[in-house]
């Protein structure tokens, strides 16, 4: 009896919630169409790429440049002028954990396969360098039977396919049209999606804005015709950048005259940043 | 359609309205400009104002360090050796003022935020660079390390300047030491040295030279490494009993005639062990990057060897390797010295021609 009586008030209700459904179905269809057309209206709008000027940048024009970026790791002597200069001219926390460039050390000893890496934020760098606000490389294989070693500087790729623009949920990171992967600090919401999705590692995390940090190949001095401030200090030439529409720039001669690989092809991200003289171990 | 279907209907519609809105509102202007991102950003990233600002800038007060720079061979650039002025100085940013540097993007971004700038660079007091005087900055590329390509000068610090610092020798800015362009020293009185040098006579010969082995032949070596001797011996930086009373009673005008009259001097080649020659012409060839190839050095300031007294030499070794003698370089080169090693190297400079 109490069974029936349930059965004819869920039928009851059975059909208002059908109703209901349906009609709720069609309207969020329509609010939802609604919001994608004012989307697409507001888009088309501030849109139409092909006729907005470049950005305000003073005697510069980002249509006419492509830049790229070579390391010739046969040179570097490990100074590390690169890594100062570049926290100098960019605000970089003073500190060895902090690095929007950095150089690694790859040494072979006799009679072993692997190679001991090692960087900055290295401990044992770090405390031969006597504190933590500063980075140098330990001599500690001095007295070993070194078999090889080099020293390999690494900075952001600028990666033609960027995985961290791909990833980023605000927009806050974004390529330009000359080629250079930045972040936009006041979009940035430090959820560190793209230091993830980076395969080299080269995006770090600015711990007091909270926003997430990557070299931007020196952005403001290269519109201004300034070298990357890395590139200006290198004291051995290690280190070239240029203009690859120039078919004459030092990037230009550098892919040209050198047999140049890049890290970690494999993962289809292109990258801008040329090396000559890494081995097989260096990605 | 009953009422509170078309409530819910009008609140989708008012929620619907104000995202669309919201989104117009909130969205910057120039989002979507170039891609899906902030279009101003870029403009904002590149007005960063430059902190280096390259030799150009530097050359313009400094003529005469650009010169000497310009010519030496840390401005090599075609063999990959550029040293720039920043490189060792910094940043030029706001020098020679004192004004603290225009802000970086992200410390404007702070400021707006609350938060203390991230970079907080402090401006020089005085506006003025660091010069630096000590090793440091050049150790950071000279110092031999494992890794670092042949090309590159590098030197083990204990075994080529011990605790001196680099600049003694060396300027940073033309690093190879040019001997031929060093100052020579004020030129003595050849006659008035003769006199004078009446008192050495007796130990280390009239005509200069030594009437004992073990003492130094002093005829034909340079004036510059006399003088310093003899200032060593009054100063107490070298000490010898004989030596340090001597010297007590001559002015700097004495030891410049005396070292100039021995210096002209006709030298004579003492002559050693003729077996030991050869094995110490071998090692001589460490010797030989100051002291010459042949035993005649090219600075003033450094010893002749040839044709010295080996006794003497060999003396002078052992007292670099026990530390009665001190000096930055030959202190750490004699302990690399085995005694058989000063046997044959005394024997052959002893034989080498001081002509």
């Amino acid at each position: 009896m109490s069974n029936q009586d349930t059965n004819v008030g869920e039928d009851a209700s059975d059909l208002s919630r059908r109703s209901f459904l349906r009609i709720f179905g069609i309207s969020a269809t329509c609010a939802g169409a609604l919001v994608s057309a004012g989307n697409l209206i507001a888009k088309g709008q501030v849109a139409e790429p092909a006729t907005d000027p470049p950005p305000k940048i003073p005697d510069y024009d980002w249509n006419k440049h492509k830049w790229a970026f070579g390391v010739d790791a046969t040179r570097c002597i490990g100074c590390l002028r690169c890594v100062e200069a570049c926290k100098a001219e960019n605000g970089v926390a003073q500190d060895a954990h902090h690095f929007r460039t950095w150089v690694e050390r790859y040494v072979y000893l006799e009679g072993e396969d692997k190679p001991h890496i090692d960087s900055q934020d290295d401990p044992q760098n770090i405390a031969a360098s006597g504190s933590e606000k500063e980075f140098r490389f330990d001599n500690r294989y001095k007295d070993a039977r070194v078999e090889k070693a080099f020293f390999v500087p690494k900075l952001c790729n600028h990666c033609t396919h960027p995985s961290c623009v791909e990833v980023c949920p605000t927009g806050a990171t974004y390529q330009t049209k000359d080629g250079v992967v930045l972040i936009d600090h006041s979009y940035c919401i430090g959820c560190e999606y793209c230091v993830q999705a980076c395969p080299y590692g080269v995006r770090e995390f600015n711990h007091v804005l909270g926003v997430t940090d990557k070299c931007t190949w020196c952005y403001h001095r290269i519109t201004k015709g300034l070298l990357p401030a890395c590139v200006e200090v290198c004291p051995v030439e290690a280190r070239v950048f240029g203009d690859r529409n120039d078919p004459q720039s030092p990037i230009s001669l550098f892919i040209r005259n050198n047999r140049v690989e890049v890290l970690k092809p494999e993962t289809g991200n292109a990258p801008n940043v040329f090396y000559v003289g890494i081995d097989k171990e260096v990605s | 359609m009953p009422k509170h279907i078309a409530r819910l209907l009008i609140l989708v519609a008012v929620l619907a309205v104000a995202a669309i809105a919201a989104k117009k509102f909130f969205t910057d202007k120039s989002y979507y400009m170039y891609g899906n991102y902030r279009g101003n950003s870029v403009a904002e990233i590149a007005s960063d104002v430059p902190r280096f600002r390259g030799n150009e800038y530097c050359k313009s007060c400094h003529t005469k360090q650009y010169a000497e720079w310009s010519n030496s061979p840390h401005n090599s650039p075609g063999i990959g050796k550029h040293v720039k002025c920043e490189v060792c100085h910094g940043p030029v940013g706001q020098h020679p003022s004192n004004l603290p540097a225009p802000l970086h993007f992200d410390d404007r971004i702070a400021i707006a935020e609350g938060i203390a700038p991230p970079s907080q660079e402090q401006p020089s007091p005085d506006g003025k660079l660091p010069v630096p005087k000590d090793m440091t900055k050049c150790v950071q590329c000279h110092e031999a390390m494992p890794g670092r390509p042949l090309v590159q000068r590098q030197v083990v610090i204990a075994a080529h300047a011990g605790t001196e610092q680099c600049i003694a020798c060396h300027n940073p800015h033309s690093p190879k030491i040019n001997f031929a362009a060093m100052l020579q020293p004020p030129r003595g009185d050849t006659i008035a040295g003769k006199a004078a040098a009446a008192a050495c006579g007796a130990c280390h010969g009239v005509a200069g030279a030594s009437v004992n082995p073990a003492w130094p032949n002093l005829a034909g070596q340079h004036a510059g490494y006399l003088i310093n001797s003899l200032k060593a011996f009054k100063s107490g930086t070298r000490t010898n009993a004989m030596m340090s009373a001597m010297v007590a009673g001559l002015s700097d005008t004495d030891m410049q005639n005396v070292a100039a009259y021995f210096a002209q001097a006709n030298c004579k080649t003492s002559g050693g062990d003729k077996a030991k020659i050869d094995l110490g012409k071998t090692k001589a060839t460490s010797c030989a990057l100051c002291h010459g190839a042949s035993g005649i050095s090219d600075n003033p300031a450094w010893p002749n060897l040839a044709g010295q007294n080996a006794d003497y030499l060999s003396n002078t070794l052992k007292s670099f390797q026990n530390g009665n003698r001190n000096h930055p370089v030959m202190t750490s080169v004699a302990k690399t010295l085995s005694a058989l090693d000063v046997d044959n190297l005394t024997a052959y400079y002893a034989s080498a021609s001081c002509k």
